[in-house]
C-alpha cells in the first residue's frame, strides 16, 4: 500500500513523534508506516484518518 | 517530545562486550584449573551484575528509538531481567551443589527446578508481552522475532537430532532449545532493526 502520511505530516509541520503521540503509538511505528514497511491495521488506519480529518482512501491507496 | 538518553546508559553493545569478556575470563580461568568451582560461582556474580546494566541500557535504547517505552515494554524488560538473573543464579547454585555435595535424589529434583522455573517464567514473560503490547507494529516485530527464534530451534534441532541418530555428533541436552530460541529472537530483532534503518530517519 502507498500512503501520503509524510506529505500530510509535513503540511501540518508535525514531527513523527508528535503524530505518534497523537495516535498513541511509537515513533518507530509512524516511521514504518510512512516508509511503507508496515501496513497498519484497519482500526489504526481509521485512527490516522481521524487525526488528519480525512477519509482513509485519501491517505492510503493501492500500489 | 522524549529526551534522548546518551552515554554508557544507551550502549548495550558495551555491556554485552563486558559480559562476554568477563564470562570468557572466568571460563578461561576455570578451564586452566586456576580457580575451583566455588571461586567460579563467586566470580559469576560479576557478569550477573553486569546484566542489570545491560537491561537498563536496552530500556534506554528502546526509549530513544521508540519515543517512549510502553507499560508492556517496561514489564517485559523487568521480567526478562529478573528471570535471566534468577536463571544464572539458579543454574550456578544447582550445578555447584550437584557437583560438590552429593545430594539425595529428592534434593536433585529440587535442584533441577532452580534453572527450570526461571526458564518457564521467561517464556511466560515473552507471551505476556505479545498479549499486552498495545503498539501493533512493535507487537508485529516481537511476533516475527519469536517466529524466527522458533525457526532456529526447529532447524538446528532437526539437523543436530538426525546427525545424533546416525551417531555422527555427540548428544546435546534438550535445554539448549531456549538459548537457541533466544539467540534466534535476538538475531530476528537485529535483522528487523537493520531493515528499519534503511528508511529515512525521523524528521522533526
Amino acid at each position: 500500500m502507498k500512503n501520503r502520511l509524510k506529505v500530510l505530516r509535513a503540511e501540518r509541520n508535525w514531527s513523527q513523534q508528535a503524530l505518534a503521540d497523537e495516535l498513541g503509538v511509537s515513533r518507530q511505528s509512524v516511521n514504518a508506516i510512512e516508509t511503507g514497511r508496515y501496513d497498519p491495521s484497519l482500526p489504526l488506519a481509521f485512527q490516522i484518518a481521524e487525526v488528519f480529518g480525512m477519509a482513509i482512501e485519501e491517505i492510503f491507496s493501492r500500489d | 517530545m522524549s529526551t534522548t538518553k546518551t552515554g554508557l546508559g544507551a550502549r548495550p553493545g558495551l555491556w554485552v562486550g563486558l559480559i562476554l569478556g568477563t564470562c570468557g575470563l572466568i571460563f578461561g580461568l576455570k578451564a586452566s584449573g586456576a580457580i575451583n568451582d566455588t571461586t567460579t560461582l563467586l566470580l559469576a556474580i560479576v557478569p550477573t551484575a553486569l546484566l542489570f546494566a545491560l537491561f537498563r541500557s536496552l530500556a534506554n535504547q528502546r526509549e530513544n528509538r521508540c519515543g517512549s517505552t510502553s507499560q508492556a515494554g517496561k514489564r517485559y524488560i523487568f521480567g526478562i531481567m529478573a528471570t535471566s538473573i534468577a536463571y544464572v543464579l539458579g543454574l550456578g547454585v544447582a550445578m555447584w551443589v550437584f557437583r560438590n555435595l552429593d545430594p539425595s535424589v529428592e534434593l536433585t529434583w529440587l535442584l533441577a527446578m532452580l534453572p527450570i522455573a526461571p526458564i518457564l517464567a521467561m517464556i511466560f514473560v515473552m507471551g505476556r508481552y505479545i498479549v499486552e503490547e498495545q503498539d501493533e507494529y512493535l507487537r508485529h516485530r516481537a511476533i516475527m522475532a519469536s517466529l524466527i527464534g522458533l525457526g532456529f530451534v526447529l532447524a538446528i534441532g532437526s539437523f543436530w537430532g538426525f546427525l545424533e541418530t546416525f551417531e555422527l555428533v555427540p548428544h546435546v541436552p534438550g535445554w539448549w532449545a531456549v538459548p537457541i530460541w533466544a539467540m534466534g529472537m535476538g538475531l530476528g530483532q537485529a535483522w528487523q532493526s537493520m531493515r528499519h534503518k534503511v528508511g529515512p530517519v525521523d524528521e522533526e
